[in-house]
């Protein structure tokens, strides 16, 4: 019977070598593949359950941090300023991942970047401590609440940003969101605040600033302004005859003006009062290629470099679409028809202006911080892109400046301590009956040294429709502006 | 190797368990908590008695004993225990009980049986004991469904799985009856297609018990211990005739009765659709499975630590799925160990098997080692998917009072067959009782006084 034995332990030795080659199978060769299966979720867990740094204000205020608890994930994400922050700093949700700075800058908070990884091998495989980082934004709680005060129950947006640098103060729409109760560890109210935003028509996950494209009316005319002075299509002596109808060619349907108002004169003059005849004239003479180019040149078909998830292009009409249709070229040159822009976009129309022509390119983090202190990195200001001529520049300083004091933003934008401000407004007609249309505007100051832009777009409803942008947008703008001024300013001495 | 120096080695060997259990326990709490358990001591205390107890026994009651088996068995009740306490501490309690109890029986049976050979003489016995310890679970009243299987039985307060013992009864009677009619079973004398069989007449006892089991297995839906007494069945019938036939034979019923198995029962059915694509349904029937994979991989080679995984995320993971967590807080390294520590087992027992000068005994070894043997392997299988999973229990290690009893009552016998050959081989020293050496004594001094004289 031996020999069988001697079989029998030959046989189970097998039966085990199998099961060992299994075994490798699941834990070393195939083990990536099962840890990346879209059913696994323990890398998820383990990335919920890991410290994370802070993202600080401006000034230094707390806008996300991890708390402790006593669950099996250890660690709560937080937002003390509830929904002020929601489109830039993000949430941190385990079933829904995460958004905005939160995912932007993940491997920073979780000390996940490399450099971080070489600290901690350094200072020592045997030290549990785990390495976070902390996010340090341009982002500022005082301009953001002041935004949020100002606009109110309106759907909309504010940004705010500092020409010079790009470094984005503001960034608020309205509606928001809690971020605190999508970053919940009770998954169940998780799932339903998600379901209530998502059936939300008003879209308040997402970041209408520069995630969502409106109309920009007559906030536009800065780019048919720029590309008509550039192309030597207009002057600033060039005279207008004032009009109350124009039929461009190939059409019979005319452009009229705002109110159906006459309109005309000098090149500041219509501008100051935002005619639509004399920009719907230079858009057709410079033509299409001049006006694809200068709206490109402002940042419009562009990916916008900002560092936050999934920004939107601007849109302006490719040169094909102007073919046989002038009438289009006509009135996108002043803002209408389907050319469609980010608040972010038209803010960094303005700053195109206030910055002599360079637009910088936009941030919302100043740096990265390791736990224990050092900088990880920070962000150098750097140009984006030039939209035009510090000479052209200069024109159109003066004449938002104009628009202020004597224009369609003279009722709204005196700022506190006699700053000087400098806007373009707009009142986008969206063709509807009954006529909706939005608020625009998109304004700097103080005009001789800009340091801050602020652009402000409120939705069209009956109640916004009823007023211009200088009306309804206009105010918002000011209040902005006044508390934005009341920082020192960051690069001064 | 004498047997003093046998049982020193079962004496460093056990130690060095307890070292790796205290060891364990002490890593689990610190990657749970952070912070040393607090009960390390009475612990170490516990742990260090019972084995000392299993030593201090064997080296008492069964001095030639082989000195691997006993303290390969202790590491692994160790280790599980260890993973019991890191999955629930509530089983933990119960499982400590458990394995007192175990050791108990392992002493007692050591007590119990002195002579193993004679346990053959109540192969009847046993085999009227295994079918009604299987049997128990039907009976009204004290019979009870767990997880769809009909495998428990509940007596006052006591609820076992008596399955867990009867394969050793099982074990004991075919051992027995094997012994007595190997030979007429190995002569073929009618042939049935290729196959050349014995006479039905002593085949008939056989086919009764299996099919019977068999069809209390199916019944209770206890699939893994079906394919466990069938192997048990086919293997010692093979050792014991030496006549492969029964081999080809057994391979073709198990596929007869797969395939029977497979188109009758529902539950069948699925198990091996769920083995053979978990991936169509990952959130419902093939959870377990799948969540037991990821385990696997999670661990990759040298595991996350212990405490510092997540494998409550597998359904029943103390019980049939405790190699997963095995898998995935110690590795590939650590899954290999326990690999390892069952082959020290399987080499252990059939050594034990081969030295056996009896018969019986060498049958019976090799009945309960095999039961361990491919116990281990089809859950271990089951769980890496291997095999289609069938939930039986891992020896030693997984949650369980009544595996634990039996397996410790299994060790026992394996214990004894090895220090009763011992003893024959005339390895164990003996020392002369007392009347033997008044007797020298006397003889000596007779010899001297006729000396002088």
């Amino acid at each position: 019977m031996n020999a069988k034995l001697r079989r029998l332990a030959l046989g189970l030795i097998v039966a085990y070598v199998l099961l060992f080659v299994q075994l490798n199978r699941l834990q070393v060769f195939g083990a990536e593949g099962l840890n990346d299966n879209p059913n696994n979720n323990r890398e998820v867990v383990r990335d919920f359950s890991r410290p994370r740094g802070q993202v600080l204000s401006a000034e230094g205020l707390v806008l996300a941090k991890s708390e402790p608890v006593d669950d099996r994930y250890q660690y709560l994400r937080t937002y003390p300023l509830g929904d002020l922050f929601a489109h830039s700093v993000g949430f941190f949700s385990f079933q829904y991942g995460t958004d905005g700075i939160e995912r932007q800058y993940n491997d920073v908070l979780a000390g996940q970047t490399d450099e971080q990884r070489l600290d901690r091998v350094l200072g020592g495989l045997f030290d549990d401590r785990v390495e976070t980082g902390d996010v340090i934004t341009t982002l500022d709680v005082d301009i953001q609440q002041a935004a949020k005060e100002a606009l109110g129950e309106r759907e909309g947006s504010v940004v705010a940003l500092d020409p010079r640098t790009g470094a984005v103060l503001a960034l608020w729409s309205y509606p928001s969101y809690d971020p605190n109760l999508l970053s919940s560890h009770d998954f169940d109210l998780v799932s339903d605040v998600r379901q209530l935003l998502v059936a939300d028509g008003r879209k308040p996950l997402l970041a209408h600033t520069y995630q969502e494209r409106y109309m920009p009316g007559s906030t536009f005319k800065v780019v048919t302004t720029q590309v008509a002075l550039e192309t030597g299509v207009a002057t600033p002596g060039t005279v207008f005859e004032p009009s109350t109808e124009w039929t461009p060619p190939q059409t019979t349907d005319p452009i009229t003006n705002y109110g159906g108002t006459r309109c005309g004169g000098d090149l500041l003059e219509v501008f100051r009062r935002s005619c639509n005849i004399p920009f719907a004239q230079m858009g057709v003479l410079a033509g299409a290629e001049a006006m694809v180019a200068g709206a490109e040149g402002f940042g419009f078909n562009q990916d916008v470099p900002i560092d936050l998830p999934r920004p939107v292009r601007s849109f302006f009409p490719p040169v094909e679409a102007f073919d046989q249709d002038i009438p289009k070229l006509a009135q996108v040159s002043f803002g209408q028809n389907d050319v469609a822009a980010t608040p972010l976009q038209m803010a960094l129309e303005a700053a195109a202006v206030a910055n002599r022509g360079v637009i910088m390119q936009p941030y919302v983090v100043q740096e990265t911080r390791s736990r224990d202190g050092s900088v990880l990195s920070r962000t150098t200001p750097r140009p984006w892109r030039t939209a035009m001529r510090p000479e052209t520049a200069a024109w159109l300083n003066g004449a938002m400046v104009e628009v202020v004091n004597n224009g369609t933003a003279r009722c709204c934008m005196q700022l506190e301590d006699g700053a000087q401000a400098a806007a373009k407004t707009g009142t986008a007609q969206l063709g509807t009956d009954p006529p909706l249309s939005h608020a625009w505007i998109t304004s700097f100051a103080p005009a001789e040294a800009p340091r801050v832009v602020v652009t402000v777009m409120v939705k069209a409803s009956p109640e916004v429709s009823a007023g211009t942008g200088g009306t309804v947008a206009g105010p918002v703008a000011k209040q902005v502006l006044d508390v934005a001024l009341r920082n020192a300013d960051p690069l001064a001495g | 190797m004498h047997a003093l120096g046998r049982r020193n080695v079962e004496l460093g060997l056990v130690l060095l368990g307890a070292i790796v259990t205290g060891g364990a326990y002490t890593l689990m709490a610190l990657g749970r908590t952070a912070s040393l358990p607090a009960d390390i001591g009475p612990f170490l205390g516990v742990v260090l008695g019972l084995l000392l107890a299993a030593h201090v026994a064997t080296r008492l009651l069964a001095k030639g004993a082989d000195p691997v088996l006993l303290p390969v068995a202790a590491l692994l009740n160790g280790l599980g225990y260890v993973f019991i306490a890191r999955i629930d501490n509530d089983l933990a309690g119960l499982q400590a009980t458990w394995t007192m109890i175990g050791i108990g029986a392992y002493v007692a049976t050591l007590v119990l049986v002195r002579r193993p050979n004679d346990l053959g003489r109540y192969k009847w016995t046993f085999a009227i004991i295994g079918l009604g310890l299987l049997a128990l679970p039907f009976v009204p009243g004290v019979g009870r469904l767990i997880n769809g299987s009909r495998i428990w039985v509940s007596i006052g307060p006591v609820n076992f799985q008596p399955g867990e013992f009867a394969k050793i009864a099982l074990a004991i009677f075919f051992a027995g009856y094997l012994v007595e009619k190997r030979e007429v079973l190995a002569m073929a004398t009618w042939r049935v297609g290729p196959f050349w069989l014995p006479e039905p007449r002593h085949l008939g006892p056989v086919a009764v018990a299996w099919a019977a089991s068999l069809v209390i297995m199916v019944g209770q839906r206890d699939l893994g211990s079906s394919l466990l007494f069938f192997a048990l069945f086919v293997v010692m019938l093979w050792v014991a005739t030496e006549r492969t036939s029964y081999l080809v034979l057994g391979a073709v019923l198990f596929a007869a009765g797969a395939v029977l198995a497979w188109t009758t029962f529902d539950h069948v059915q699925q198990r091996v659709s769920i083995w053979l694509d978990p991936w169509s349904d990952p959130l419902d029937d093939g959870f377990q499975i799948v969540q037991s994979m990821f385990a696997f991989a999670w661990g990759g080679l040298t595991g996350t630590g212990l405490g510092l995984g997540d494998p409550t995320r597998i359904p029943e993971v103390q019980n049939d799925f405790i190699f997963a967590a095995i898998g995935e807080e110690l590795g590939l390294l650590g899954a290999a160990a326990v690999m390892a520590g069952y082959l020290l087992m399987i080499g252990g027992g059939l050594r034990v098997a081969m030295r056996a000068d009896r018969p019986f005994e060498k049958l019976l070894a090799t009945g309960l080692t095999t039961i361990l043997g491919v116990q281990a392997f089809i859950i271990m299988a089951g769980v890496t998917r291997v095999l289609p999973l069938t939930g039986v229990t891992l020896p030693f290690v997984s949650y369980g009072g009544s595996s634990l009893v039996a397996n410790y009552v299994l060790l026992a016998l394996l214990v004894r067959i090895s220090d009763v050959t011992a003893g024959r081989l005339g390895e164990v020293p003996t020392r002369p009782n007392r009347r033997a050496r008044r007797w020298a004594r006397q003889e000596a001094k007779a010899a001297k006084a006729g000396a002088a004289a």
